[in-house]
């Protein structure tokens, strides 16, 4: 019954959504593990940065080009992030409620942005230039160069975030702020620099992610929304605690959700994703990869 | 103290008496029909907020489907009403239980989660329920919006004229209904027994309290109020769209309760009235549909920044502050102690208590 081209069509497609995915809910689980928060404005800071690389590139008729489209919108997100650290988050670190009050801000910062880059572009749709133009054929599907380059992308951009947080001085100290922040703060680890750096890098990934998928989507002010959510449910299912399960989870759900749309339709599947996720939830608390996290 | 927590409670009741009169008299006075139109969403509003109220402020669930089970009424009713052709007073019941059964649905992994996932499972169910709207138009006209739902009725009179009259007393009584319900479940033994679980999950449990089962009724309970509000926003508009699901609809709801402060019930119920009049008199304003929610998402920052009891939580310890200070000088943070205490009613004192406990 499933031929070797339908095979080849659900992989090739869930690989892709996979690899959106996972740039996008690394972004917030890296946010995570260090502070303990989750940023709602993730999917909106996506959603900003496909759109100043959009002014950037395409309008006015600057046409500088992607690559400086790029440099700019990363340079903006950096500062947003550090804003967003600065004004929302900061203020509530000694809080008793940490984690909704910051759910809220976060929200709170989402609508504001979202709203305010519907003011500032309007709500007609735009498109990013693509970085690869023409097709490219993965085993027995043929699929978009853009496409391809996204599969290609994340796992350079994952693998380098990895080799970061792993190898250098800055991103060990990420991870020993987000074990445990006082300790941290003992051995002398400038634990709010870090934090700062964690909300700046994770911006970044959030722009990147929408400069990759602003060519293969339309750009609206709501274009952050459904990855957000979707990044919402990989981190339950995959667990917050840690970016690798965070990533495979993704995957994961790349997949589930090609093949789901091939054999409910794609009006069905984000129900099964949303039953299958309760199940999960119901036996396994924690996330179906995680450990049990604060 | 027992004499002035007294009096403050019968001052309570009048100020509640002449607020319900004043209710109850403002289409006399108020004949235009886009300021009845008004009052009514205020009301429709407030009873979304007010019970929200109940799961977010009481019993401490990080309920962010809220919102969404006022959604499952809007569109629970609005079917079974034009589809269906069940009487819309009747829908507008299934509205409410409709809600209490997707609040059910939630319960079941929410109320064995812990913090962010309380968060994440009930804004993944609130997208769920917009995108099955959105899916299914030919049931429910997708992004389009369900038009032509029926409206209530009653012998002998016709609710579409009138300026809104009829529509108003019916929201009016629908917020005296909820708010006296809310009040009634949260002074009860299950309202304690929810803040207890709130304040100290480990001891409460340990007392014997039940707490997944306190949680469903939590939740199933003010789904219910929010479900009727959204079967009387649909049979009162009668058109319903997928909006309601939208992120700045929580974030104005949210806004609501925040600025209310949490945890009063009267206090999200007021500032949903408040914030509904600002908000729509700034949406008429050319142009700023956008711009009042930014002005709502800058809000419910400030708001959680320096004021995170709410708003109307700084009123009674300013006056009182003021008070202390006219009759005499005592040390500085005795009196300011003091006038918190005796400002706020015997339950807030309660819950001051349980803060300063361990936790």
């Amino acid at each position: 019954m499933i031929t070797s081209d339908i095979l080849s069509a659900i992989l090739v497609s869930g690989i892709v959504l996979g690899s959106g995915y996972a740039l996008m809910a690394s972004g917030l689980s890296l946010v995570w593990t260090t502070l303990g928060i989750f940023n709602f404005a993730h999917g909106v800071l996506m959603t900003l940065g496909a759109y100043i690389a959009w002014t950037v590139s395409d309008a006015a008729g600057l046409n500088f080009g992607l690559g400086l489209a790029i440099a700019v919108s990363a340079a903006i997100m950096i500062g947003a992030g550090i804003l967003i650290e600065r004004v929302i988050v900061r203020p509530f670190y000694d809080h008793r409620d940490i984690l909704l009050v910051t759910v809220m801000t976060t929200l709170a910062a989402m609508i504001f942005m979202q709203k305010g880059i519907q003011l500032i572009w309007g709500a007609r749709l735009k498109q990013l230039a693509p970085i690869a133009t023409g097709n490219v054929q993965i085993w027995q599907t043929t699929i978009s160069a853009q496409e391809a380059l996204i599969i290609v992308v994340a796992p350079l951009l994952l693998g380098a975030l990895w080799l970061f947080l792993d190898r250098s001085r800055t991103g060990r100290g990420i991870r020993a702020v987000g074990q445990n922040p006082d300790a941290a703060r003992l051995i002398g680890i400038d634990v709010s620099r870090l934090f700062i750096i964690t909300f700046a890098l994770s911006a970044v990934l959030a722009g990147l992610t929408g400069v990759l998928l602003g060519s293969i989507r339309l750009l609206t002010p709501e274009f952050g929304s459904e990855p957000l959510v979707k990044a919402l449910i990989i981190v339950i299912f995959g667990g917050l605690g840690s970016l690798g399960g965070t990533v495979v989870a993704a995957y994961l759900m790349g997949l589930l959700e090609a093949a789901l749309v091939f054999f409910v339709g794609i009006y069905w599947a984000p129900s099964m994703i949303f039953l299958l996720l309760i199940l999960v939830l119901l036996i396994r608390p924690q996330g179906l990869l995680g450990k049990v996290v604060r | 103290m027992a004499l002035h927590d007294g009096k403050l409670r019968n001052s309570k009741v009048w100020l509640i008496g002449v607020l319900l009169i004043a209710g109850l008299l403002v289409p006399i006075f108020v004949q235009d029909s886009y300021l009845r139109h008004l009052f009514i969403i205020s009301f429709v509003y407030g009873i979304v907020a007010a019970s929200w109220d109940l799961s977010l402020g009481y019993a401490g669930i990080f309920n962010f489907a809220h919102v969404a089970f006022f959604g499952v009424g809007v569109y629970a009713t609005g079917l079974t009403a034009k589809l269906l052709g069940i009487d819309p007073w009747a829908a507008m019941l299934i509205g409410g239980v409709a809600a209490s059964a997707a609040a059910a649905i939630v319960a079941l992994p929410v109320v064995r989660l812990q913090g962010v996932y309380v968060v994440l499972v009930t804004f993944a169910f609130s997208q769920l329920v917009m995108q099955l709207v959105i899916n299914q138009s030919n049931l429910t006209g997708g992004t389009q919006g369900m038009v032509r739902v029926p409206t209530i009725w009653l012998p002998g009179y016709n609710f579409l004229r009138d300026y809104k009259l009829g529509y108003y007393y019916v929201a009016l009584g629908l917020l005296v209904i909820t708010t006296v319900c809310l009040r009634w479940l949260v002074r009860s033994d299950f309202g304690l027994s929810i803040r207890a679980l709130r304040d100290n999950e480990d001891y409460a449990v340990s007392r014997g309290i039940p707490i997944a089962w306190q949680r469903l009724k939590a939740l199933v309970a003010s789904a219910f109020f929010t479900g009727l509000a959204g079967g009387f926003y649909v049979v009162y508009l009668r058109v319903a769209s997928p909006e309601v699901f939208d992120f700045s609809t929580v974030s104005l709801i949210l806004s609501m309760v925040l600025v209310g402060g949490t945890s009063s019930i009267y206090g999200p119920l007021f500032a949903a009235l408040f914030l509904t009049f600002i908000s729509e008199g700034l949406a008429s304003i050319n142009n700023f549909a956008e711009g009042r929610f930014m002005l709502v998402a800058l809000a419910m920052i400030v708001v959680l920044l320096f004021f995170p009891k709410g708003l109307a939580s700084a009123l009674p310890a300013i006056l009182a502050k003021n008070a202390n200070q006219k009759r005499s000088r005592q040390p500085v943070t005795a009196s300011a102690d003091q006038a918190l205490m005796t400002s706020t009613d015997k339950e807030n004192e309660a819950e001051a208590a349980s803060h300063s406990g361990v936790r």
